[in-house]
């Protein structure tokens, strides 16, 4: 069973500071891989690392068997890597249904002629792309399906983190990087969020996950695989359940003996 | 080229590279502490060596003579002035737009920097033609073969050089440069440690803008000329100088502002027309904000991701 | 917002544009400077009480309700306004320029509006314009049309040109490169002789097809017009195709490429969205049209000199767009007409222009950052049911 995606000895430094040490990691078809670890253990580098913002010291990162490392972030798009972002990265001022074709952008036509002249094809297009948006948005929540042509602004926290999610799947991603999806959301808001993850898995089981998480609740329903951070250096590998019995994690998240 | 000569270039290019390091410096100080590219830094220049003329019209009209108390005099009412009105733009134009897309804080100054220039332009007497500045620094020079450094260019230099290392030592050894420095790079925690960050934003920008008057009048004293718009392509140079040596570093301003008296000293040698120094400088700069885009000793990050 | 174009939308859309025609027929044709300053306090005043009771929105979505309704309105309100003032050379050379200001502003809203790129240097690419036509007119047999089109093509290249080296680098460089180049041209013109130096450069009229701009237009019934008629045709015509185009992107898949760009450029990256592409492409054509803007301007001003196109130009330029609202190429023509013929007019405030202009801006960017027509969100065709 071929991974996925493969993440070989990644090492990304900020002057003398290494945030990710030599990183091993396997993804593998169809799986949820949890990524666990207290504050700035790396985490988030390693999805920056893996979508091209930030350029690695060594190691590789491949992607279907090619080799994406130190590719452009439109290039690691182009190849199926869809994520979400720690701080919420909408246009607020967009409105949900442009901040979901910003997700799109590969599958739509950006000629000068079709925009400019074809005006009937370009509004088939738009026809289209709606009934695509609105079948995905409704997957999370019907109403949020009618909010198409709202400013991502009106919206409450959750629904714009799943306008996010929607933003990153709507393209047709073969990878989803989710960064901490729960952050700032009350206890109600996260079982809703888990339900849409859980929603996520049945409608689209081709996918593989990489989840960000700090709610543990989340990690132990949804994933089905665990991997734990700590100073950028792999601690544990395993299932939740023998992850979270282990000794050396319990030190690094709650420092006991 | 006779050494002589060469040497009065490289003069001249020190000089001018100082009053660059001052204004970049400023820039350099705005952009860390804050984030914002303050476009009127140049017209501050001019408005500082305005204030010290007006000084000098002042006490000279009150009978003071002599040269040294004219020259401190002035200089220091045009920099208590210009850390008065830096202040004020930050508590006024720039703090409340922080939360704005940059471009409107790089609007707001921008447009500012126009109305200094037209304010006077048009409310200082005659203030469209270029006005003569005394001579007040001592014009003896000290020769040696072709080549003369006059006593006002030394002096220049060592006040220059001066204020610059005093900037840097008040940035790096005192309480307040921390503060500075913590605000510059977290300023939600500078804030949670106890740091008024509007205060200390307020005095960044006054230290920056007495800079800028220094500058103005250093310039002034050595060009003894200075017109309304004598800031808007200082203030050019000196933000490139800023970029190119790596803005939110001290250092990089201070080499970025040497660097391009350097170019612009090459481009007059080099061509014929006097204006293509400048285009040639420019030139230069682009070409290296290309290659480096974070500056040459590099800009501070900004972003989270 | 409602779903269909109501029937009410059109009367408000037609009172609006005749209202503005209305006080702009009132600036022009108004002799003495008291009157003019008590029409300017009028509409000053008015703005607020058009807030307040709603009808400055209700205006906005009325003239955005059908598709080609806003230019069809304003080309119309235009030409009626020149037929009526046909006989003043003063009233139809202001009409021509601000209709090509508007081209020019376009452009940059394009630029900057929609892409975010800031661009200070809006004057100097509308003299390569002006300079290109008046040096192929002067000197070619060139069809004065394509030394229209040239001019855009010149700006154009000098853009791309400019923004190659800045494409790595964040917002505040390109400000710092649009800056620099708008101040050097001013000294670049002055030092060329080839190019008239500080004394300037003669300009041919226009000439299409044998008909020669820079005599009066034959109308019917013999009624007299003054030559600057035909320019305003012209001028008007460029500025609802600009219109046009710019409305067109901004209601498209690539103006939402461009929103992309402005907003965040790290989450398009990360979406695929090519952002040096669509940074190369406002900024370029945005330039196309400011070079052509500025061809039709030299041939109509008949001659042109370096100190049209100074820094203070520029920031003009960049005035009269956030006034009319940044990202609205509605909001343009109102800031245009406004900045544009009040200083004519009153004569008393000319020297002041750019002081106050610079407050103007301030005191919008602090307390009305939206400007008179905020922008709108994207509608991407005739509206019909909303999803």
């Amino acid at each position: 069973m071929s991974a996925v995606l493969t993440a070989q000895g990644l090492t990304v430094r900020f002057g003398g500071l290494t945030a990710l040490d030599a990183l091993d990691l396997e993804l593998r078809p169809r799986e949820v891989l949890g990524l666990i670890g207290p504050n700035g253990s790396g985490k988030t580098t390693f999805f920056n690392a893996l979508t091209g913002l930030y350029r690695p010291a060594a190691g590789r990162v491949v992607v279907d068997g090619r080799d994406l490392t130190g590719a452009t972030p439109q290039a690691i798009s182009r190849a199926g890597v869809a994520r979400t972002f720690q701080r919420s990265r909408l246009c607020l001022s967009l409105s949900v249904f442009d901040n979901l074709m910003i997700g799109d952008h590969r599958n739509l036509d950006h000629g000068l002629w079709a925009n400019l002249v074809r005006r009937r094809y370009l509004a088939r297009q738009v026809g289209q792309a709606q009934a695509r948006a609105r079948e995905l948005l409704a997957i999370f929540s019907a109403p949020l399906a009618g909010r198409m042509s709202e400013a991502v602004a009106a919206l409450s926290m959750i629904d714009r983190r799943r306008v996010e999610i929607c933003r990153a799947l709507i393209g047709g991603p073969r990878i989803l990087l989710l960064d901490e999806p729960s952050a700032g959301m009350t206890h109600d808001e996260t079982h809703e969020l888990m339900a849409d993850l859980l929603a996520v898995r049945e409608k689209l089981p081709s996918l593989a996950v990489i989840l960000i998480e700090h709610e543990m609740n989340v990690i132990e329903r949804v994933t089905g695989r665990c991997m734990v951070l700590n100073y950028g250096r792999k601690i544990r590998e395993g299932s939740y359940r023998e992850v979270a019995a282990d000794a050396q994690v319990r030190q690094a998240y709650l420092g006991e003996d | 080229m006779d050494p002589a000569v060469a040497g009065q270039y490289v003069l001249n290019g020190l000089m001018l590279g100082m009053i660059y390091a001052m204004v970049a410096v400023g820039f350099t100080l705005f952009f860390g502490v804050l984030d914002v590219i303050k476009f009127s830094h140049g017209d501050v220049v001019m408005a500082g060596a305005f204030t010290a003329l007006a000084t000098l019209g002042g006490l000279s009209a009150g009978g003071v003579v002599s040269a040294a108390v004219l020259v401190v005099a002035a200089t220091a009412v045009a920099v208590a002035a210009m850390a008065l009105l830096g202040a004020l733009i930050a508590r006024t134009l720039i703090l409340p737009l922080r939360n704005a897309p940059s471009l409107n804080t790089l609007l707001i100054t921008l447009m500012l920097g126009l109305a200094l220039r037209e304010a006077v332009r048009l409310f200082y007497p005659n203030g469209s033609n270029p006005k003569p500045f005394p001579r007040l620094l001592p014009a003896d020079a000290w020769s040696a073969g072709g080549f003369s450094l006059r006593a006002d260019s030394a002096i220049l230099l060592v006040a220059g050089l001066s204020a610059i290392v005093a900037v840097h030592l008040i940035i790096h050894r005192t309480r307040l440069g921390l503060a500075i420095r913590a605000v510059a790079q977290d300023p939600e925690t500078a804030r949670v440690m106890g740091v008024n960050f509007e205060a200390v934003v307020m005095i960044t920008f006054g230290i920056g803008s007495a800079l800028a008057a220094l500058a103005g009048v250093g310039d002034a004293l050595y060009y003894n000329e200075i017109n309304f718009g004598m800031g808007l392509w200082l203030g050019v140079i000196g933000f490139s100088a800023a970029v190119v040596g790596g803005l939110g570093s001290l250092y990089g301003a201070i080499l970025g502002g040497f660097l391009f008296a350097a170019l612009q000293t090459v481009g007059a040698i080099w061509f014929a027309v006097p204006a293509y120094k400048d285009v040639f400088a420019f030139g230069a700069v682009i070409l290296l904000m290309a290659w480096k885009p974070t500056g040459l000793i590099a800009e501070k990050s900004a972003e989270r991701v | 917002m409602s779903a269909t174009p109501g029937r009410s939308s059109l009367p408000v859309a037609v009172a609006g544009v005749a209202a503005c025609a209305a006080a702009c027929w009132a600036f022009l044709e108004a002799e003495s400077q008291w009157v003019v300053a008590a029409l300017a306090a009028g509409v000053l005043a008015a703005l607020p009480v058009l807030d307040r009771t709603g009808l400055r929105a209700r205006f906005d979505a009325a003239v955005h309700a059908r598709r080609a309704l806003a230019p069809a309105l304003v080309v119309t309100a235009a030409f009626a306004l020149a037929l009526v003032l046909r006989d003043s050379h003063f009233a139809l050379l202001m009409l021509a320029s601000v209709a090509l200001y508007v081209t020019v502003c376009l452009g940059l809203t394009l630029q900057f509006g929609f892409a975010g790129i800031a661009n200070f240097a809006g004057a100097a690419f509308f003299g390569i314009g002006c300079y290109s036509a008046a040096i192929l007119a002067a000197n070619t047999a060139l069809p004065h049309l394509l030394a229209v089109l040239a001019g855009g093509l010149a700006a154009a290249a000098v853009g791309s040109v400019l923004i190659l080296p800045i494409l790595r680098t964040r917002g505040h460089y390109a400000a710092l490169v649009t800056i620099a180049f708008g101040i050097l041209f001013r000294t670049f013109l002055e030092v060329n002789d080839v190019l008239g130096g500080p004394q300037g450069l003669k300009v041919p009229g226009m000439r299409i097809l044998g008909w020669s701009f820079n005599d009066p237009p034959p109308l019917p019934g013999g009624v007299e017009a003054s030559f600057y008629l035909n320019y305003v045709i012209v001028a008007v015509a460029l500025a609802a195709g600009a219109f046009v185009l710019v409305k067109r992107i901004e209601s498209s898949w690539i103006g939402l490429s461009f929103d992309a760009v402005r907003l965040d450029e790290t989450a398009a990256a990360v979406c695929g969205i090519d952002i040096a592409r669509w940074k190369i492409l406002a900024f370029v054509l945005g330039n196309f049209l400011a070079g052509t803007a500025g061809a039709v301007y030299a041939m109509m001003s008949g001659f042109i000199a370096p100190n049209s196109f100074t820094f203070g130009d520029s920031l003009i330029l960049v005035s009269i767009v956030i006034l009319g609202g940044v990202g609205n190429p509605l909001g343009v023509i109102p800031a245009a007409l406004l900045l544009l013929i009040l200083p004519e007019k009153l004569q008393a405030i000319q020297e002041y222009r750019f002081l106050i202009y610079a407050v103007l801006v301030i005191l919008i960017l602090l307390y009305r950052p939206q400007g008179l027509l905020p922008r709108r969100l994207r509608e991407y065709s005739a509206p019909g049911p909303r999803p």
